[in-house]
């Protein structure tokens, strides 16, 4: 089965980088100011190749969710879910949703990034904001 | 624009497959009957058959993306002058343009796949197609892998903002299910109902198992000539009236066209185009045949295409109907869900039998065009096929 890898092109280093100071960043375009993800040479918006690497505010929306039910990977035992959020800076990023969960519908609950050891490396989750004490997640630090 | 489109300019002559139930019985008994190119190769025999030519009239050669174009044509000792590699959809257009523009008159399109034999896994460390679509594999180290999963993402956003029920969305299992206890060439033949829907497991939450399709060995085949010269080589030869495409690639790694629009633009747009082109509109067509790797492709396709209106499509499956025995027939062999999963090719053979008056038990009475699309990773395709 084998465990869930990243991938890590030359312009994903850094985001990965960053993420294992606990201070997830992407590429901001010096020109048009859209942000990109995932990283890469260029902007899709305005084919500048110029961008600086900066810290993201950390606050995202959840656009939806899912619960798998079916083990694709050693490290991933289902039940577990993936959520897509739109982070404040506007790309939406794939996460898992650690903590407490909302009731009912997910889409539109806010959430902050948090990081958490997968394995041997460092990556983000996010948790509801406004929420109470997280349980059940003695291995994720707060950022 | 209009002596210069594709309508009519090109007819499927010939379509041909593999033992799709006997290899699945084969291959789950541990044998292994082909390989994809053995596959193909069964599928070419059968088309050529099917179309009543020989060999040595066909000139051009697209094979589909799972097997090596030059092997192909050397196993089926095909010279030709005009040639590629190409999924279904595209395979029929390129074969349209290169007739329209005389670099070939007669073209075989050949498809072998042995996914199931050689356990190709479509999700987890070893995922096919990350190398083709960087979602496949992007969002891993959060356990988010499998196009199932990148559908139910986005399905389960439509389903919470339109309202879109789980027993709605259970409707396409149970019509193509329908279809295919009707179909002699159908993997799956035992009827089911929204209940058994409700109660299968799921695999990626919102989408249950029977949302999802087969995954089995096999091979198709189509021969597609210039109009004129399939009239006079088959009087079974159905034309293409119409084709159209729309592709969506920015954002699609971090899921905006799937999350923000469901792929509906490409699919307007592609509708636009194909609908012009033929001459008619989806109150005209008699079926419709959906590339379905999963369920949630069919209510989407039904409102990217007008088939209803927009946040509809739940109603309209449930009320109007999208089976054999009640409103709009849709993926009328069963589909890649109940039928086979030839990736977009089945259809083809589906749409073309349909046209033909071949389908026996599952006939749509007085066929007068049968539309196929594909929205597989935003890609919108669309094919007309008519009288």
């Amino acid at each position: 089965m084998g465990l869930s890898q990243r991938v890590l092109t030359l312009y994903d280093q850094p985001m990965w980088d960053s993420i294992e100071q606990q201070r997830f960043a992407l590429q901001h375009c010096d020109d048009c100011a859209t942000v990109r993800y995932p990283p890469g040479p260029i902007c899709p918006h305005c084919l500048s190749l110029a961008a600086s690497w900066k810290p993201l505010s950390g606050r995202a929306t959840i656009l939806s969710w899912v619960v798998f039910h079916r083990q694709y990977f050693d490290d991933f035992p289902p039940p577990y879910n993936s959520v897509a959020v739109q982070i404040a800076e506007g790309p939406i990023v794939v996460s898992n949703l650690i903590g407490d969960e909302p009731d009912g519908s997910w889409i539109g609950a806010e959430v902050e990034f948090v990081y958490r050891r997968q394995g041997e490396r460092m990556q983000h989750a996010v948790r509801l904001l406004r929420s109470g004490p997280v349980a059940g997640g003695s291995d994720q630090t707060a950022p | 624009m209009a002596e210069r489109d594709l309508a009519k300019v090109a007819a499927v002559v010939g379509v041909g497959h593999s033992d799709w139930i006997g290899d699945h019985a084969r291959v789950r008994a541990g044998g292994k009957p082909h390989d994809s190119n053995g596959y193909g190769a069964v599928a070419f025999r059968e088309a050529l058959a099917d179309a009543g030519i020989d060999r040595s009239e066909i000139d051009g050669l697209i094979v589909g993306p799972t097997t090596s174009y030059e092997r192909i044509g050397e196993l089926l000792g095909l010279n030709v002058r005009w040639g590629g590699q190409a999924d279904a959809m595209l395979g029929i257009i390129e074969a349209c343009m290169a007739i329209r523009s005389g670099l070939a008159e007669v073209v075989a399109l050949v498809y072998g796949n042995d996914q199931r034999s050689a356990a190709i896994s479509y999700g987890g460390a070893e995922a096919m197609g990350g190398n083709m679509f960087l979602s496949y594999v992007y969002h891993a180290p959060w356990g988010f892998t499998s196009q199932g999963a990148l559908y139910a993402m986005m399905f389960r956003r439509y389903m919470e903002l339109e309202g879109l029920t789980e027993a709605e969305l259970g409707e396409v299992a149970v019509a193509q299910r329908l279809a295919a206890s009707k179909n002699p060439n159908a993997l799956m033949r035992k009827p089911i109902t929204v209940e058994d829907y409700l109660n299968s497991a799921y695999i990626c939450e919102p989408l249950h198992l029977f949302d999802y399709c087969l995954i089995n060995d096999g091979g198709v085949a189509l021969i597609v000539a210039e109009a004129g010269r399939a009239k006079r080589m088959s009087a079974r030869s159905v034309p293409i009236h119409g084709v159209g495409r729309s592709d969506l690639n920015a954002g699609a790694t971090s899921l905006e066209p799937r999350l923000f629009d469901y792929y509906r633009p490409a699919q307007q747009q592609a509708a636009e185009q194909v609908f012009a082109m033929a001459g008619a509109g989806p109150s005209e067509m008699s079926a419709l045949q959906v590339y379905d790797s999963f369920s949630c492709h069919i209510p989407l396709a039904l409102e990217g295409y007008g088939y209803c209106r927009t946040g509809e499509a739940g109603r309209f499956m449930r009320e109007h109907g999208i089976s054999l025995a009640k409103g709009l027939p849709v993926n009328t062999s069963g589909g890649h869900l109940s039928e086979s999963y030839m990736q977009g090719w089945n259809h083809q053979v589906e749409a073309v039998r349909q046209m033909r008056g071949e389908c026996g038990a599952r006939q749509v009475p007085d066929c007068r065009f049968v539309h196929y699309s594909s929205d597989v990773a935003g890609k919108a395709v669309s094919i007309i096929y008519g009288k």
